[in-house]
């Protein structure tokens, strides 16, 4: 439909080309511009095509300016007489105006008298597209290539013969390879007879990308016909009702195509039986017995034989009808060789697409599961080393997000202000753990259950706090300039910087904390201390110094967690609790105690979520789901998770 | 055998005794039935605190005295409160439909009945086919009985799984808690078949009793959760009072100790913690007709965190605790969200209840565990009774320092 | 900011005793929106409007020569406690008139509520519809005032062909995106050409599901998102479109429930030219909107915005004291027959009128994200009433609301009869 409309308005267009540039030779823009000044001011893409189109063939030189000033919002009508001009904003919010082509001053006037020209995007797309003819050739390099980006979003035929003229004299060599495969993707669509169009199609056979899909696609598409006679169209397929498609569709394709009669609905039988209502009965029928499918049907019938009504279709005249036609799926391109050419290359493409799909879905997994071990890290050393739930573990990491923000707030170089905000919130948030350690936990080593619910405590009033400090409004953490963007490897594979930003923060921690527990006496101590507390005090270790700064490292840890999220999310005072029971399984799925496990653990989360996702695209929620039954489910088998600490260390 | 169970439980006369003046008292101050000093929203939210007391028994049962730290049951509270509201919904539906069908000049077929009835109950969330766990919402009985058997059988499957596998301590707690998180991701789910996150509403309104108004219908709900307060109370005394009380706080103190013994542990926890949830679901399902709707935010995991913070606040391992905890800071929750409590003027700073009600809640919180592990329960034990203990000496009373030991005992 | 409040109702007060010396008691204006939990980050701010409507109108005299006094609660993003705190404003406060809710979820636990004890309620947000209860009037867009708009702006002004509906799972995007999906289809866009996603609340990991949208485009058509993203998910989905270099020209995403205080959370310079469709945007043009704009600013400071919820409350509040007015006297009934074809201005220009069917005719505005933050208003409709059951499903298109000369809200027009008075929530 909306394809048909394209083409009727491309029609009409070119008529107006032809029957404009006859006309509109010899006036000058400001006087095209009065013509069409209410359609310019109205704005709407669907009426707009004769202003575009009779600045584009004016002939005159400075058409591309006011298009480009237009495309802009540059342009501003004066409302008492209509006039465009340009205008420039003053101290006293007046506005200068100018001349539209000669650029001369010619007065000022308020902001009220005044409307800006707000082309919507529809429109600059399509005034784009009528500067291609003078855009491609433009000294300016940019310029030609918001020529090819306008020809690449909304390409007509007319497009392809400016481009070929314009490709052998572009003197930048990118720019001319763009312009060449702007030019094989245009004789797809737009080729003049078949060979050159296989060529193109065929050149294409080691593509990837979304553009070249988009072309190949739309040859493929296919109209589902049903025919009394055997069709000489360009047939994908012929269907077997049953099978290829339901009856019910079936017979709907010969309804919509006049080859049978439409069997009436049940709302409609119930509808025809309320018009026929004569002294509480229809067609005889008592109306209390209407009140079953069967019921209804007989009285239609009665009413059908009275010629009242279009008849009943029965299930053996529906089965007759579909019996003596044919149904095919017909290709809207009538040549057979492009489409089996489209369909071979689509082909070949389709298997290396399908291929990129699961090394981004890897991507994506990989990027989830360095956040997870991120926020799971520090939990894993607190719980894992030292036998205790944090659950106020989340609010550290928000504490470290909201140090972020501060920071940002002082310092507003993004670069500067993230190289001071690590060490920092690592730093605000050890002495949280240490103080949290001293003033509470440390009274409650010997009631595991116990710390659990006093963290909590701190975890509810810390994020009170917050709120009361911040609001509840989410803050800005802003990532600095060089994280934006994304790495493109091609259309299909990509992932942005600040994902691959905390993938690097992820590994950084993981082998310092490697580092730092293999090899360093601090990581002897905590490690003995794990182990046996009373044997490791007997050594000279004193174990209330080593938990503390177990515990702060686990919590500093969680505050640099904190910066990194906050930058690829959010800054609320929630940020923490989004996070906490996913921590927990992650520590809990990958085996306590050990920081492989909970790499194991994050991995295994992360993967499996973007798998699950992956299954069912439409329901992230349901993947969130599954993921937590299946690690019920996963600790059932392995209560001590992944990689379970064996002999005394693992505590029973 | 009555007898005796009174005579060595005097606290249940008294707390029965004190829970029926309670009961009268807001009777005759009751709107529909007395002075009207209390108003109706205030019987609902009495009557709502208890029920929350008896989910707190529940809690008490399973935590204080078989010493399994659960973090899912809130879970079986919503899926009570679910397979009531079911019915509740079902019927009040029904009823609209079939008098606006009946209106019409042709007679409805049964399946455009209840199709007008599914879309009714499915078009906000963009439905209209009745799930099939619809299917026996249209009987009371059905949906009475599966208040106690679907949150009994997933307690049973649940607690099956876990205990089987010796699933302990903090990670019976996590796995609890991932138990009532899916739950409650599952139902945010449009797909659940039980309206996403919209859940099930107007549950005040009960079918069949239209012309009872709300303020004496709130006070029958009042007068039920009393009762059912009353029976749980009853039954937990019961339960925690014979030999096998002594056995699951065996389990509590002792786990291995029990098992060496050659009690089947794995059977006790099962019991408990499959009646608790049954308990739970009693109490969900009384509560949810009196807040007028039930949906997944009710059972996220930090619902079922705050019934253990009021548990410990009431005092663990001894029941009155429990009622008391709950009542008390859900009381006084509401008193301080409900933003009549006087802000307090600092001068350079004044503190509004609304924003610090809940800095105040966890930082008392964290004081009750440091300070009072027995919680209120336990300053009450103080004045009223001063039991000897026996001397040990300063050693743990259980096997391992994990164990209650005895300077909190003795407190 | 409480203290202010009580400091301002105090000084009022005393000067009530000389000043409103005919009236006995103030006329209370119940305010049940939530101060904390979740929805706090949108709800306050309609608080602090509602507080500055009613000291606005007390300064120029109350109404009915009594006083207005603000009942604030707070229901503390729990949707039970909306229920109970709604029949606290209505059976212990006395309250005339509640200005409240955010929330479709929050709205239909306070319906029974207000039915039961014929309230009056003024709810602010766009919806999704398919509701008319009779004690409530909504003044925020029915999906006919938002959604329906900006679809027709897609099709036409973009030339979108193909559809990535995302949203929030909870009732609004369910049942607008269900609305959107038939009414697509009705103009002939099929029904593979329509992928649809929900997300949980506060969602953060969208790579997968951005790049899932950009691989829609591999079959040529034209892409658009419709969004109905909530509340802070949309930083995390915007922070990704941008990261991936998600031109608004090549994939436009048009949002109904992101407005200026969402921006002010974001660093918008990546997302210049991606659209909002409102009845109203800060950077309408006109004297009334300036007024109001520069109000709010000096009560609550110069960073702070104002939004399409904040205009809603704006006519609903003013519109019910003209209906009081023209009333005399506060009871719900008369007032209620009062409000119908009450007219008042909109801040973006033309009037807004109260319908029969409790819904208003107000202008739809589709607006462009600029790099300050704010929407560049690039389309502005002529007033649309709005529409209790929407036309494009089968099941409501025969369904109206006419609450003056009917009386009922679900009013059968096939058989011409009223299904229900009361709301089924």
């Amino acid at each position: 439909m909306t394809n048909r409309l394209t083409t009727l308005c491309m029609a009409i267009a070119m008529l107006l080309t032809g029957l404009c540039a006859a006309i509109a030779q010899d006036r000058d823009i400001p006087s095209i511009l009065q013509e069409h000044a209410a359609i310019i001011a109205k704005g709407s893409r669907k009426t707009i095509e004769p202003a575009i189109v009779d600045l584009r063939d004016s002939g005159q030189v400075d058409a591309q300016m006011v298009l480009e000033a237009w495309q802009a919002k540059e342009l501003w009508q004066r409302k008492a007489d209509g006039q465009f001009f340009t205008t420039t904003k003053n101290e006293d919010n007046s506005y200068t105006l100018f001349d539209v082509i000669t650029g001369s001053e010619v007065g000022t006037a308020d902001k009220k008298e005044l409307k800006q020209i707000k082309p919507n995007s529809g429109i600059r797309g399509m005034i784009g597209a009528a500067l291609v003819q003078f855009q491609l050739m433009d000294a300016d390099p940019a310029k030609r290539l918001d020529a090819l980006t306008a020809i690449d979003r909304d390409p007509n035929p007319t497009h392809l013969p400016a481009l070929r003229a314009a490709i052998d004299a572009e003197p930048d060599a990118d720019i001319k390879e763009t312009k060449i495969r702007l030019e094989r993707l245009l004789t797809i669509a737009y080729g003049a007879d078949e060979a050159e169009r296989v060529a193109a199609i065929e050149s294409f056979s080691d593509a990837l990308s979304v553009d070249v899909r988009a072309k190949l696609n739309p040859i493929l598409a296919t109209t589902r016909v049903a025919t009394a006679t055997k069709s000489t169209a360009n047939i994908a397929a012929q269907l077997t009702p049953g099978t290829d498609l339901s009856k019910e569709d079936a017979y709907a394709l010969l309804v919509a195509a006049d080859l049978a009669p439409a069997a009436p609905t049940q709302d409609e039988i119930r509808l025809a039986l309320g018009d026929n209502i004569i002294d509480g009965r229809v067609g005889g029928q008592p109306i209390a017995t209407l009140n079953t499918i069967e019921g209804r049907e007989f009285a239609y019938e009665a009413l059908a034989d009275d010629g009242l009504v279009p008849p009943l279709v029965t299930a053996d005249e529906m089965q007759w009808a579909i019996e003596d036609h044919l149904f095919y799926d017909v290709y809207d391109e009538p040549s057979k060789a492009v489409t089996d050419a489209a369909e071979t290359t689509l082909q070949s493409i389709n298997t290396r697409v399908g291929f990129n799909q699961a090394l981004d879905l890897g991507l994506d997994g990989l990027s989830l599961a360095s956040i997870y071990f991120l926020a799971a890290i520090g939990l894993a050393i607190t719980f894992g080393v030292m036998g205790v739930i944090n659950m106020a573990h989340g609010e550290f990491i928000m504490m470290g997000a909201y140090t972020g923000y501060v920071v940002q707030q002082f310092i507003t170089d993004y670069t500067l202000s993230i190289i001071v905000a690590l060490p920092l919130a690592f730093g605000v948030t050890f002495a949280a753990g240490v103080a949290m350690e001293r003033l509470v936990i440390r009274h409650l080593y010997h009631r595991p259950l116990e710390t659990l619910l006093a963290t909590f405590g701190i975890s509810v009033a810390l994020q009170q706090i917050a709120k009361n400090i911040f609001g509840t409004q989410a803050r800005p953490l802003t990532s600095p300039a060089w994280l934006d963007g994304a790495w493109v490897l091609n259309d299909v594979v990509s992932i942005s910087y600040i994902r691959i930003a905390i993938f690097v923060l992820a590994l950084i921690f993981l082998t310092l904390l490697l580092f730092i527990l293999n090899k360093t006496r601090l990581g002897l101590e905590v490690r003995a201390v794990t182990q046996n507390p009373r044997m490791a005090a007997s050594m000279g270790i004193n174990p209330d110094k080593i938990n503390m700064l177990t515990f702060g490292l686990g919590s500093g840890i969680a505050g640099i967690a904190g910066v990194a999220i906050g930058l690829f999310a959010k800054v609320t005072s929630e940020l923490g609790s989004d996070y906490i029971v996913q921590s927990f399984m992650t520590v809990v799925v990958g085996g306590v105690g050990n920081i492989w496990g909970t790499l194991a653990g994050a991995t295994m989360i992360g993967g499996l979520q973007k798998g699950i996702e992956f299954l069912n695209p439409s329901n992230t929620l349901a993947a969130q789901t599954y993921m937590i039954i299946f690690i019920i489910i996963f600790i059932q088998f392995r209560p001590r998770g992944i990689i379970a600490l064996k002999g005394r260390a693992a505590g029973d | 055998m009555n007898r005796s169970f009174f005579a060595k439980n005097p606290s249940v006369l008294i707390f029965i005794g004190c829970l029926a003046l309670f009961t009268l008292g807001v009777t005759l101050l009751s709107e529909a039935f007395g002075t009207g000093v209390i108003s109706t929203s205030f019987v609902k939210t009495l009557g709502k605190t208890l029920c929350l007391c008896l989910i707190a028994i529940a809690m008490d049962l399973v935590w204080g005295y078989c010493g399994i730290l659960s973090l899912g049951h809130f879970a079986f509270f919503g899926l009570g409160g679910y397979m009531i509201g079911m019915w509740l919904m079902y019927a009040r539906t029904a009823q609209i439909v079939t008098t606006s069908m009946a209106e019409a000049d042709i007679p409805p077929t049964a399946q455009e009945v209840t199709d007008a009835i599914g879309n009714q109950i499915f078009g906000v969330v963009g439905g209209s086919d009745f799930p099939l766990i619809w299917s026996f919402a249209d009987s009371l009985t059905i949906q009475l009985a599966f208040v106690v058997l679907v949150p009994g059988a997933l307690a049973l499957v649940f607690g099956w799984l876990a205990f089987r596998s010796r699933v302990t301590g903090v990670y019976l707690s996590i796995l609890t808690q991932a138990m009532t998180l899916a739950l409650s991701l599952y139902l945010f789910q449009n797909d659940s078949g039980l309206r996403g996150n919209n859940g099930l509403s107007g549950l005040q309104n009960i079918p069949g009793a239209e012309d009872i108004p709300q303020s004496v219908i709130s006070l029958y709900f009042f007068w039920a959760s009393a009762l059912a307060l009353m029976l749980g109370y009853l039954l937990a005394a019961w339960v925690v009072s014979g030999k096998f009380g002594s056995v699951i706080r065996g389990i509590r103190d002792d786990e291995a100790r029990v098992r060496f013994l050659g009690y089947s542990v794995e059977g006790y926890k099962l019991f408990v913690f499959t009646l608790t949830a049954v308990i739970a679901a009693i109490a969900g399902a009384l509560y949810y007709p009196q807040a007028g709707i039930i949906n997944p935010a009710e059972i996220a995991p930090i619902a079922s965190i705050y019934l253990a913070v009021w548990v410990a606040i009431g005092g663990r391992g001894r029941i009155y605790g429990a009622v008391i905890g709950a009542a008390v800071v859900s009381l006084l929750s509401s008193w301080f969200t409900g933003g009549q409590v006087p802000s307090i003027n600092l001068g350079f700073y004044t503190i509004n209840w609304v924003d610090w009600w809940l800095v105040l809640l966890g930082f008392s919180f964290v004081l009750v565990t440091l300070f009072a592990p027995q919680g209120i329960g336990g300053l009450f034990d103080q004045l009223v009774r001063n039991r000897a203990t026996p001397q040990r000496g300063g050693a743990p009373l259980g096997p391992d320092a994990s164990a209650l030991q005895e300077k909190e005992a003795d407190k | 900011m409480m203290n202010k409040l009580l400091a301002t109702a105090a000084v009022a007060t005393v000067m009530g005793s000389a000043a409103y010396a005919e009236c006995a008691d103030p006329i209370k204006v119940g305010v049940l929106h939530s101060l904390s939990g979740t929805m706090a980050i949108s709800e306050t701010t309609l608080k602090d409007t509602i507080e500055m409507l009613v000291d606005t109108q007390n300064a120029a005299g109350g109404v009915l020569g009594c006083e207005l006094e603000a009942v604030v609660v707070d229901p503390a993003s729990d949707w039970p406690l909306f229920a109970e705190k709604a029949r606290e404003l209505l059976s212990v406060h006395e309250v005339d008139v509640i200005f409240g809710n955010w929330t479709s979820v929050s709205r239909k636990s306070v319906l029974p509520v207000i039915e039961e004890l014929n309230g009056m309620l003024f709810y602010p947000v766009q919806y999704e519809g398919e509701e008319s209860s009779k004690n409530v009037f909504y003044t925020g867009a029915a999906p006919n005032q938002q959604a329906i708009p900006a679809t027709d702006y897609f099709l036409e002004e973009l030339g979108v062909e193909k559809f990535a509906l995302l949203g929030t799972d909870y009732v609004y995007p369910r049942t607008t995106n269900k609305i959107l999906e038939q009414y697509l289809k009705d103009q002939g866009i099929a029904e593979e050409d329509i992928f649809v996603n929900y997300t949980p609340f506060g969602h953060s990991d969208w790579s997968k599901i951005v790049a899932d949208v950009v691989a829609l485009g591999e079959d040529g058509k034209k892409v658009g998102v419709i969004s109905t993203i909530n509340g802070d998910a949309n930083i995390g989905f915007y922070k990704e479109l941008a990261a991936l270099g998600v031109s608004a020209d090549d994939i436009p995403v048009v949002a109904f429930s992101v407005g200026e205080e969402e921006l002010s959370g974001l660093d918008t310079t990546n997302l210049v030219g991606h659209l909002a469709a409102w009845n109203y945007f800060q950077s309408a043009e006109g004297e009334a909107n300036e007024a109001f704009i520069a109000a709010w600013k000096e009560r609550m400071g110069e960073e702070r915005v104002t939004n399409d919820p904040m205009e809603a409350h704006y006519i609903g509040f003013n519109m019910w004291v003209n209906a009081v007015t023209d009333a005399g006297t506060t009871d719900v009934d008369a007032v209620r027959t009062a409000m119908y074809g009450q007219t008042f201005p909109n801040l973006t220009g033309g009037t807004a009128e109260m319908l029969v069917n409790h819904h208003l005719s107000k202008p739809v505005l589709i607006g462009e994200i600029q790099d300050d933050g704010q929407f560049d208003i690039i389309s502005q409709t002529t007033e649309v009433p709005g529409d209790a059951w929407t036309d494009f499903l089968p099941e409501s298109a025969v369904l109206k609301s006419d609450w003056k000369d009917l009386g009922c809200g679900m009013y059968n027009t096939e058989t011409e009869s009223c299904v229900q008075l009361k709301s089924n929530y």
